[in-house]
C-alpha cells in the first residue's frame, strides 16, 4: 500500500500521466497484442499490397500485402522483449562486476573500472555494428551486440553507487555487528542502490531499443520478414511515395515508446534521485 | 566583566519591531512578531536549537537569504528606518558599509583562489573607495590582520585560504568582516566549526574588539553557556518565536521564562552534576509551527490551557528585558 | 577488558588527499570491567580511530590489544565473529548510521538474526521491541523508517541496535555531539539510566569536557595522536597536570 502510495505521487504534470499511461498500454499490448490481430503478420499477399488505411487494414497494407497493424502488434512483442533481454542481461552482468569490484577494491578494482572505461570509449553503436557483422546480420545478433557494449555503463555506476554506500557509516555498524559479505549485498547495498539503478534502467529502455531498431533499419538486425520495428521502416523506404503509412506507423510507435519511458525515466530521476531529496 | 552590564542610556543601534519572516515560496510564516533593540557598544546574544529560527531571521535581516523575506514590522538601523518593501536591497548596502557579518563555516567563506591579502583589501576598497593609494591600503590590510591576531601578517598577505586552519581562516572571515570599520558585527556561529581551544580565543578576539572600537555585536549560537559568559543579553528563539530577552547574569539565578530556565538545566557546565542536568521531553517545534498560543507550550512543565490559546505577548516597547510567558515567569 | 599496550597505527600519505586523522603513537589505554571510560580530545586528535581499534572496525601496525585477556591478533574466525556481540559501538552521525531501506525494528532484529539464531522470529520481534520501548520509543515506532525520525531519535535507535546483542562493552563515539542540546540532555540520561540498570562496561568518546566530567570514572586526554594525560576524571578535570589539558579546560565554556 504504502509503495502503490508513493507511486501514485509521482506523476506531477499531465505529459507525464500521458506518459505513464503510454509506457503501460505499450507494455500491455506488446504482450497480448499478438492475440488481438487482425491478420497473420507475415502473410504475403501481392493483391492486397501497398492498400492505404481502410476499415479492413486499419493502417493499410505494406509492399508485400502484408497488414501494417498486425506487423506493428506482432512487432511491439518482438522489439520490446529484445530492449528487455538486453537491459535484464546488461543490468545482472554490469552490476555484478561493479558491486563486486566495489567491494574486492584496490588493484583488482581498478584494474576493472580502466577496463570499462576503455570499452566505453568506443561508440557503443560501431561495437555493435563490428559485433553484430561479425556474427552475420540476425536480431540475435544484434542483441548480443548491444549486451556486449553496453554493461560497463552498469558496471560503472553500480560501482560507484556501490562505494558510496559502502563508505556511510550504516555500513561501519554493520561491520561492527559481523554482517557477511553476501547479507551486506543482499540487505545493505542492493536496496539502497535499487532507486539509482531504477532511473538507469527507466532510461534506457528508450536508448537500447532506438539502438535495436537502429541497427534492425541499417540491415544488422532482424531481418524481413520479422515485423521489428527498425526493420519495417527499412523495408518501407522504398515506398514512401506511394506508401507513406508503412514507415509513419512503426516510426510513430518508436517515437512514441521512446518519448514516453523517457519522461517515466526523467520522474524517476526527480522523485527517487538522492541527490534532490534529503534522506 | 564590567561591559557584560547592558547600556541603557544609549539610542537603540538597530531596533525591530514585530518583524515577521516567511518564505518566498509558500509565504509560509516562519518567525513572527520578533521584537528587540540592539545599542551602541552592547554584545547581544541569540541562543536557539535547530529550527528555532535563529539564522534565518538574522541572515534575512541583514538581506542575505534569498528563499525568505521580512514580510512585516518595522527595522530601524542607526537611526534610518528600512522599509519592508525592497528590504533586502537596502540591507544588503548596508551590510558593505555598517554591518559586518561573520558566517557559520570558515571552510567556504573566503575565495579559494584569491590570495587573502587581495580578499581583505578588496573588502576595505569597497567600503572605503580608494582614497589612501595601493600601498597605504596593503599596510591596512596587514595591519587589521596582525589586530585579528593572523600570526606574521606580510607573509600571510600573499598566501591562500586552504593554507591556513579553520581558526585562521574564521579570524580571516573576521577580519574582512572588520575592513569596512562597521557598527555592527553579526557572527553566526562563527565558532561551531572550531576547536575547544581555537573557539575561545576567535570569541575573545570578538568580545576585545568591542570594547576597543566601540562595536556592537550580535553573536548567534546555540551554545547557551557560550553565551551566558560572553554577552550582555540573551535573546532566545524557539519555534520561530521570541520568547525571552534576558541578562546573561539572570540565567541559573532568577526567574526567568520557563524555556530559558529548561535549556539551562540541559546543559552540562563546570558546576553542574550530573543531578542537575533535566532535560526536556519531546522534541524541538520547528519554526512556522502554525500553532496558536506559546512554542513551548507543548514541552513546558508549567503549562495551562491559556497557554496553547492566548496570543503570545509582543515586546511592543523593545524593553532591554523581556519574557513572553503568559503566567508572568521572568516578567519584569 | 580492554588493555591496548603501545599500539601505533600510521596512514598511507596520498598525493592531494588531505588525511584530517592523525597518526596514533604509543596508545596505552586500559579499560576494567564495569568502568565508564571516556577519551577527550579534539577533532584529529585520534580519538576516533582508538574507538575503531577497540570495536576491530580497523586496523593497527604497533603494539597489542588484548581483549578479556586474550590477545586479538590470536582470535580464530569464530572468535572474530563472537567478539562482535561482545563489543558494540555507536556513532556521531545519526543520520548515517541506520540503514535506511530497513525499518528500525529490522534494524534492531538484524543484531539478533547474526548473534542469537537460537531465537524464533516471534521471540525477535518481541525482543525487538522491548528493546526500542527501552531506549524510549513508542511501540508503533518499529514498522517505521529512519527518514521518518528525528536525530535524537534515531540515536535511541542506534542504541537500542547495539545493546541487542547484550555487549559487555559499549563504544560511544560522539554519541551527543550532532543533537540538539534538549535532546543531549535527553540521549544522557538514557545512558545514565542504562548504565544503571545493565551490566556495561564504556568507553565515552566525546570533545566535550563538561559531558565526560559528568559521566566518566575515569579519563585519557588525547592530543595529536597520543595520550598526553590519563587519571580518575575528578582528579584530571579539576586539576590537570598536562598543559595541553590545562589548556583545553580553560578554553571550555
Amino acid at each position: 500500500m504504502r509503495v502503490l502510495r508513493r507511486l501514485l505521487s509521482f506523476p506531477k504534470t499531465n505529459v507525464e500521466r500521458t506518459a505513464i499511461v503510454l509506457g503501460c498500454l505499450i507494455l500491455l499490448l506488446a504482450l497480448v497484442g499478438a492475440f488481438l490481430v487482425p491478420f497473420d503478420p507475415m502473410k504475403i499477399d501481392f493483391r492486397a499490397k501497398l492498400q492505404a488505411p481502410s476499415m479492413l487494414h486499419w493502417l493499410g497494407t505494406d509492399g508485400s500485402g502484408r497488414d501494417v497493424l498486425s506487423r506493428l502488434l506482432y512487432g511491439a512483442r518482438l522489439t520490446l522483449a529484445s530492449t528487455f533481454a538486453v537491459i535484464i542481461v546488461v543490468v545482472i552482468i554490469g552490476c555484478t562486476i561493479g558491486i563486486a569490484s566495489a567491494f574486492v577494491g584496490g588493484a583488482v578494482d581498478n584494474m576493472l573500472m580502466r577496463l570499462a572505461d576503455i570499452w566505453l570509449g568506443f561508440p557503443p553503436l560501431i561495437l555493435a555494428l563490428g559485433f553484430a557483422s561479425a556474427l552475420g546480420a540476425s536480431l540475435e545478433a544484434a542483441i548480443w551486440a548491444l549486451i556486449f557494449s553496453w554493461w560497463p555503463n552498469y558496471a560503472r555506476l553500480s560501482r560507484m553507487v556501490t562505494a558510496d554506500i559502502l563508505s556511510q557509516k550504516f555500513i561501519a555498524s554493520a561491520d561492527a555487528l559481523g554482517v557477511p559479505t553476501h547479507r551486506k549485498v543482499l540487505h545493505y547495498v542492493i536496496p539502497n542502490a535499487m532507486d539509482v539503478m531504477l532511473i538507469q534502467i527507466a532510461l534506457d529502455i528508450s536508448a537500447v531499443m532506438l539502438a535495436i531498431s537502429g541497427l534492425s533499419f541499417i540491415g544488422v538486425g532482424a531481418q524481413i520478414p520479422a515485423p521489428e520495428w527498425g526493420a519495417m521502416i527499412a523495408d518501407g523506404r522504398s515506398y514512401v511515395s506511394n506508401g507513406w503509412w508503412i514507415v509513419l506507423a512503426p516510426g510513430i510507435a518508436i517515437f512514441i515508446t521512446a518519448v514516453s519511458f523517457n519522461v517515466i525515466g526523467d520522474m524517476l530521476r526527480r522523485e527517487l534521485d538522492p541527490t534532490s531529496r534529503r534522506r | 566583566m564590567a561591559s557584560l552590564a547592558p547600556p541603557t542610556t544609549d539610542r537603540p543601534l538597530l531596533e525591530i519591531r514585530d518583524v515577521s519572516v516567511a518564505l518566498r515560496t509558500g509565504n509560509r510564516t516562519m518567525v513572527a512578531g520578533v521584537s528587540l533593540a540592539v545599542r551602541p557598544r552592547e554584545v547581544f546574544g541569540i541562543v536557539g536549537e535547530s529550527g528555532s529560527g535563529k539564522t534565518l531571521l538574522t541572515r534575512t535581516l541583514l538581506g542575505l537569504q534569498d528563499d525568505a523575506y521580512v514580510a512585516g514590522g518595522s527595522v530601524r538601523f542607526n537611526g534610518q528606518d528600512l522599509p519592508v518593501n525592497g528590504y533586502a536591497n537596502k540591507a544588503r548596502k548596508l551590510l558593505g558599509h555598517s554591518i559586518g557579518f561573520v558566517p557559520q563555516d570558515p571552510f567556504s567563506s573566503l575565495n579559494p583562489s584569491m590570495r587573502i591579502g587581495k580578499q581583505i583589501t578588496e573588502a576595505i576598497y569597497l567600503a572605503k573607495g580608494w582614497p589612501m593609494g595601493a600601498e597605504r591600503t596593503r599596510e591596512a590590510a596587514i595591519g587589521l590582520m596582525a589586530e585579528v591576531g593572523i600570526p606574521e601578517p606580510a607573509l600571510a598577505f600573499n598566501q591562500f585560504p586552504d593554507q591556513f586552519s579553520g581558526g585562521m581562516r574564521q579570524r580571516m572571515v573576521f577580519a574582512i568582516a572588520l575592513a569596512q570599520d562597521p557598527k555592527l558585527l553579526v557572527a553566526d556561529e562563527p565558532t561551531t566549526a572550531l576547536d575547544a581551544i581555537t573557539q575561545r580565543r576567535v570569541i575573545e578576539l570578538i568580545l576585545d574588539r568591542s570594547r576597543k572600537h566601540d562595536l556592537a555585536v550580535i553573536l548567534i549560537s546555540h551554545n547557551l553557556e557560550l553565551l551566558r559568559q560572553s554577552v550582555g543579553r540573551i535573546a532566545v528563539l524557539y519555534g520561530g518565536q521570541l520568547l525571552n530577552i534576558v541578562p546573561s547574569g539572570d540565567i541559573g539565578q532568577s526567574t526567568i521564562h520557563p524555556y530559558t530556565e529548561a535549556l539551562f538545566d540541559c546543559i552540562p557546565t563546570r558546576e553542574k552534576t550530573l543531578a542537575d542536568i533535566r532535560s526536556i521531553p519531546g522534541e524541538p517545534v520547528g519554526a512556522g509551527f502554525g500553532l496558536k498560543g506559546c512554542a513551548f507550550a507543548s514541552r513546558c512543565p508549567y503549562v495551562v490551557t491559556a497557554c496553547r490559546t492566548t496570543d503570545l505577548p509582543q515586546n511592543a516597547g523593545t524593553a532591554s528585558i523581556f519574557s513572553a510567558c503568559i503566567l508572568g515567569r521572568g516578567v519584569h | 577488558m580492554v588493555e591496548l599496550k603501545g599500539v601505533a597505527k600510521s596512514f598511507a600519505r596520498r598525493l592531494f588527499v588531505q588525511n584530517r586523522s592523525f597518526a596514533l603513537r604509543d596508545i596505552n589505554i586500559a579499560v576494567g570491567r564495569g568502568e565508564v571510560v571516556g577519551i577527550l580530545g579534539e577533532s584529529g586528535s585520534g580519538k576516533s580511530t582508538v574507538a575503531n581499534i577497540i570495536t576491530c572496525l580497523t586496523s593497527y601496525d604497533g603494539g597489542s590489544y588484548r581483549f578479556k585477556g586474550r590477545d586479538i591478533a590470536s582470535y580464530t574466525r569464530k572468535e572474530r565473529f563472537a567478539f562482535k556481540s561482545d563489543v558494540q559501538i555507536v556513532f556521531q552521525d545519526p543520520y548515517g548510521s541506520l540503514n535506511p531501506r530497513a525499518t528500525v525494528r529490522g534494524s534492531v532484529m538484524e543484531s539478533l538474526i547474526l548473534h542469537r539464531p537460537d531465537l524464533g522470529r516471534r521471540e525477535r520481534i518481541e525482543r525487538a521491541n522491548a528493546l526500542l520501548e527501552e531506549v524510549g520509543l513508542s511501540a508503533d515506532a518499529g514498522d517505521r523508517y529512519p527518514h521518518e525520525f528525528s536525530g535524537g531519535q534515531r540515536q535511541r535507535v542506534a542504541i537500542a541496535r547495539a545493546i541487542a546483542v547484550e555487549p559487555e562493552l559499549l563504544v560511544l563515539d560522539e554519541p551527543l555531539s550532532s543533537l540538539d542540546v534538549s535532546i543531549q540532555a535527553q540521549i544522557l540520561e538514557l545512558f545514565v539510566r542504562m548504565i544503571r540498570e545493565r551490566d556495561l562496561t564504556i568507553v565515552f568518546i566525546s570533545h566535550d569536557v563538561n559531558v565526560v566530567r559528568l559521566l566518566c570514572d575515569r579519563v585519557y586526554v588525547m592530543n595529536q595522536g597520543a595520550v598526553v594525560e590519563e587519571g580518575f576524571a575528578r582528579d584530571v578535570l579539576n586539576h590537570p597536570q598536562n598543559e595541553y589539558t590545562a589548556r583545553l579546560l580553560d578554553a571550555v565554556y
